[in-house]
């Protein structure tokens, strides 16, 4: 009895210690207007074209706004985009903040926020949970987290799909984080946020809002629902060629402003710069900037892969979404579908990684059997892991047949591609295994087959990375495996000796937006696994697709104009996305690139 | 059982007792009554040192002279519209510009430093100024000026401090490690001289009040930064109160200081 007394003393103390004042924490949630005392201008009627005053942009991204064309936006995948969080906190609407608390121990969970303008909703999780791998989707809002430091919340983001930073062209990319502040001051909140891209910009980009507590809870909805606005030819994609933007000097010649000024970069945000400005201009000879060297520093570069999934020989999986995971290890990327039939798998990783596959397989579908492997494209990468894969499964085979195949066929998986992946495999040397080579082969532009309770359709893509890549869409699980088609790391290879263009590329990333339909403002629905990166949907297909249309346009008018491919390398026309999909690979892969597009457009 | 059930009441209460008493000694810093610190002692953050203002915001009304009648994002009333398009371009770079209800707005580069250990003193390049926030304020005096006279206090987070609006709060009972001391700076400044807001003659009148909020953080890549969130209320002027912050990055030293005065 005295043990149970002291055990219930004990306890009854634990308690009184626990119910000590949490560390102080400020009540942020309702309903707060935006002040629109900053940047007014900018933020309500919009930027003008060519203002990149006072913001620490690199040459890269100088150039990607210098093309850009506002006439973008009238697009129908481009209509509905919300603000990134990194901009939405700039935009209209009155901002609402609710906290979700645990019943039991009262903790906030998460903080949400809601902001009128295209229902930018985003979760602020507070319970310490880590960040996501760096496989997993982007989203507009990204993925955050906050902590209380005294009365400040101090907000982490990272996983942002590419957005503005100012919108006339200004766009950071989806390897962007951000840091935020919220500070409340009686009824003003002032929130302080700061962006770091490795890619764009040169030093974090510090900015502020301020927002007042207001007495008005309305918050009206607003749906979007995209729509042809003007009449274009499919896959056309508005911008302006280097050098033939007409109204970039037009902001700076109406303020009577030095263009060194509104061209932007770091400098031009310090007190001093105004001083020296004109001479700037003066020592241009022209009004404008020279480009400056390859983008992104090492250290920036440095900081992007911070969340990088670490490269330890592990195949980790993803749930996507349905019958469906992504598999993710050694820079590439398999999936499989599971159901009551088996398993159906998409590309097997290298040879080295066969292995893990079929172990993470096991993982994910435990003895339900490996009825198919798919097959891509022919790169080692993809097929590398088939017969490991292959030997862990089995098939049913027709009973006709397995006098000729022997009963030993039933004993693998089927591995299924288009013909012409087949015809390149059977020709790699050393020669591959007879489990690793394709048992089913199609040569239309489309198979298809029913398994495990959804249509499965195989899609040939011609003449892109290879002439025979092959995509594969789960209709009820709505997930599309683009394997080399799409990615989201580089810049395509396109292999000119198996058929691949650049023409094709663009094609296809046109093909698959056809395919894909985002569930709500440009995010979820179809989402996309690409040969190699993250997961995505349509917003960052649509990023994609249109940096490549933006590209094979400027190659080919610098092919009209005659210029020879030691030209167009020397022009560096791909150098505003270089430190995005450039780096990956290294410059001579970036070479390699608009070589293989020059050569595929020039014939 | 009823015996065990007041015992654990008795001891819960006792409890109770001995954790409040250590959190209210921990507040008052125990043993016996001690002088308050000075707020120069008592300051939760340090702003002391150089810091250059980092113009990512406002930069066409900030970094040149704004046209004319260019009011932009300034809740001017009829009669500050009035006065503002009466302004005489001939007087660009006039101080007016650098009062205090305008003067952080502009691109300058500031030095802080403790005058005593109740005055916190920043000066800026631009325009030449400097401003006094004074602790445990006495009485403003009469006469009016352009920086005015500025009230300051700490607002403190945590052990002795004010907690905060709508939640938390309190110090941390004894034995527990300190929690490190957080808060801003508050400072309202009042008897000022009529000044403009923007260099191109937005207007403040002498009735006006300045509110400030100074907040110091570190960024992520180990820059310190601290923001300033203004409110100006002028009744004679604006329709309601015009509220910016702005952001200064802090400078190893004074190596760049470049004093450049107004007109006086």
């Amino acid at each position: 009895m005295t043990r149970l007394l002291l055990r219930t003393c004990a306890c009854a103390l634990l308690v009184v210690a626990a119910a000590r004042p949490a560390v102080a924490q400020v009540d942020l949630t309702g309903m707060w207007a935006p002040i629109f005392h900053e940047d007014q201008v900018e933020r309500i009627p919009g930027p003008d074209v060519g203002d990149y005053a006072g913001l620490p942009i690199n040459d890269a991204l100088r150039m990607r706004a210098d093309s850009w064309d506002a006439s973008l936006l009238t697009l129908p995948e481009h209509q509905c985009k919300p603000h990134p969080s990194t901009y939405g906190f700039r935009g209209v609407g009155n901002l609402r903040i609710t906290a979700e608390v645990d019943d039991k121990t009262q903790a906030i969970v998460k903080l949400h926020t809601h902001i009128q303008w295209q229902e930018q909703r985003r979760d602020i999780w507070m319970d310490g949970r880590p960040h996501p791998p760096d496989y997993v989707a982007h989203t507009w809002q990204g993925f955050s987290t906050g902590q209380w430091e005294g009365n400040v919340l101090v907000v982490k983001t990272t996983h942002l799909k590419a957005g503005w930073i100012r919108r006339n062209g200004l766009l950071i990319s989806d390897q962007a984080t951000m840091t935020e502040r919220f500070i409340r001051h009686g009824n003003y909140l002032t929130h302080i946020y700061m962006i770091e891209d490795p890619n764009y910009l040169t030093e974090p980009l510090i900015k502020t809002n301020g927002f007042q507590l207001t007495a008005n809870p309305v918050m009206q909805p607003y749906p979007c629902y995209p729509t042809v606005e003007v009449p274009r030819e499919k896959g056309d994609v508005p911008h302006h060629l280097p050098g033939e933007n007409p109204f970039l000097e037009e902001y700076a010649n109406k303020h009577h402003l030095p263009l060194s000024a509104v061209r932007g970069g770091a400098e031009t945000a310090l007190p001093e710069f105004m001083a020296t400005a004109a001479a700037r201009d003066a020592r241009s000879g022209t009004r404008d900037a020279a480009p400056a060297a390859r983008t992104g520093s090492a250290a920036t570069r440095n900081a992007a892969s911070a969340t990088a999934t670490p490269a330890d020989g592990e195949v980790r999986s993803l749930h996507v979404q349905g019958n469906v995971w992504m598999l993710h290890g050694g820079g590439v990327n398999a999936a499989v579908q599971i159901g009551e039939e088996g398993v159906l798998v998409v590309d097997t990783m290298t040879a080295a990684l066969g292995e893990k596959v079929v172990a993470e397989i096991k993982k994910l579908a435990g003895d339900k059997p490996i009825r198919w492997i798919v097959n891509t494209n022919v790169d080692p990468d993809h097929t590398g892991g088939n017969a490991t894969v292959a030997a862990a499964g089995e098939s049913i085979i027709a009973g006709n047949f397995v006098g000729q195949a022997g009963q030993a066929a039933a004993n693998f998986a089927k591995v299924l591609t288009h013909e012409n992946v087949e015809a390149r495999l059977v020709k790699v040397q050393p020669a591959l295994p007879t489990q690793a080579l394709p048992t089913d082969t199609f040569f239309t532009d489309e198979f298809e087959m029913h398994f495990n309770g959804e249509a499965v359709q195989f899609i040939h893509v011609p003449n892109a990375h290879t002439d025979g890549d092959v995509m594969v869409f789960f209709r009820k699980s709505d997930v599309l495996v683009t394997g080399d088609a799409f990615n989201t790391v580089s810049f395509p290879v396109i292999d000119m000796e198996e058929g691949g263009s650049l023409n094709g590329v663009v094609k296809t990333l046109n093909q698959i937006l056809d395919i894909t339909v985002p569930e709500d403002k440009q995010e979820g629905g179809t989402y996309v696994i690409p040969g190699h990166g993250r997961l995505t949907d349509e917003a960052d297909v649509v990023e994609y697709r249109d940096m490549m249309t933006i590209i094979r346009d400027r190659i080919q008018n610098a092919i009209e104009k005659g210029m020879t491919l030691e030209q167009v390398k020397s022009a560096r026309l791909v150098r505003d996305y270089e430190g995005r999909y450039g780096a990956a690979r290294g410059a001579a892969a970036a070479d390699a690139f608009v070589e293989a597009g020059y050569r595929s457009l020039k014939n | 059982m009823v015996k065990h059930i007041q015992v654990v009441a008795a001891i819960v209460v006792l409890a109770s007792g001995i954790v409040l008493s250590a959190q209210q000694q921990a507040g008052r810093g125990g043993g016996p009554p001690q002088p308050p610190p000075s707020p120069q002692a008592a300051a939760p953050i340090d702003l002391t040192g150089y810091w250059v203002s980092i113009v990512t915001e406002d930069w066409r009304w900030r970094m040149v002279t704004p046209p004319k009648g260019d009011f932009a994002s300034v809740p001017l009333n009829d009669e500050g519209q009035k006065l503002g398009n009466a302004w005489d371009p001939a007087t660009d770079g006039s101080c007016l510009a650098y009062g205090a209800a305008g003067l952080m707005r502009n691109p300058t580069r500031v030095h802080i430093t403790w005058e005593n250990d109740r005055t916190l003193k920043l000066e800026t390049d631009a325009g030449v100024q400097s401003r006094r926030f004074v602790f445990e304020a006495p009485q403003p005096p009469a006469q009016r000026s352009l920086q005015g006279y500025s009230a300051a206090e700490w607002e403190l987070v945590g052990p002795g401090g004010r907690g905060g609006q709508g939640g938390g709060g309190g110090g941390r009972g004894g034995g527990a490690p300190a929690a490190p001391r957080r808060g801003n700076l508050k400072v309202t400044t009042t008897m000022m001289s009529a000044g403009w807001l923007r260099k191109n003659g937005v207007p403040y009148s002498e009735n006006a009040t300045l509110t400030e909020y100074y907040d110091r953080f570190p960024a992520p890549n180990g820059d310190e930064w601290f923001v300033v969130t203004t409110i100006v209320s002028d009744p004679k002027y604006l329709n309601q109160d015009f509220v910016t912050s702005t952001h200064f990055k802090k400078e190893a030293d004074g190596a760049k200081w470049a004093p450049k005065p107004c007109k006086s």
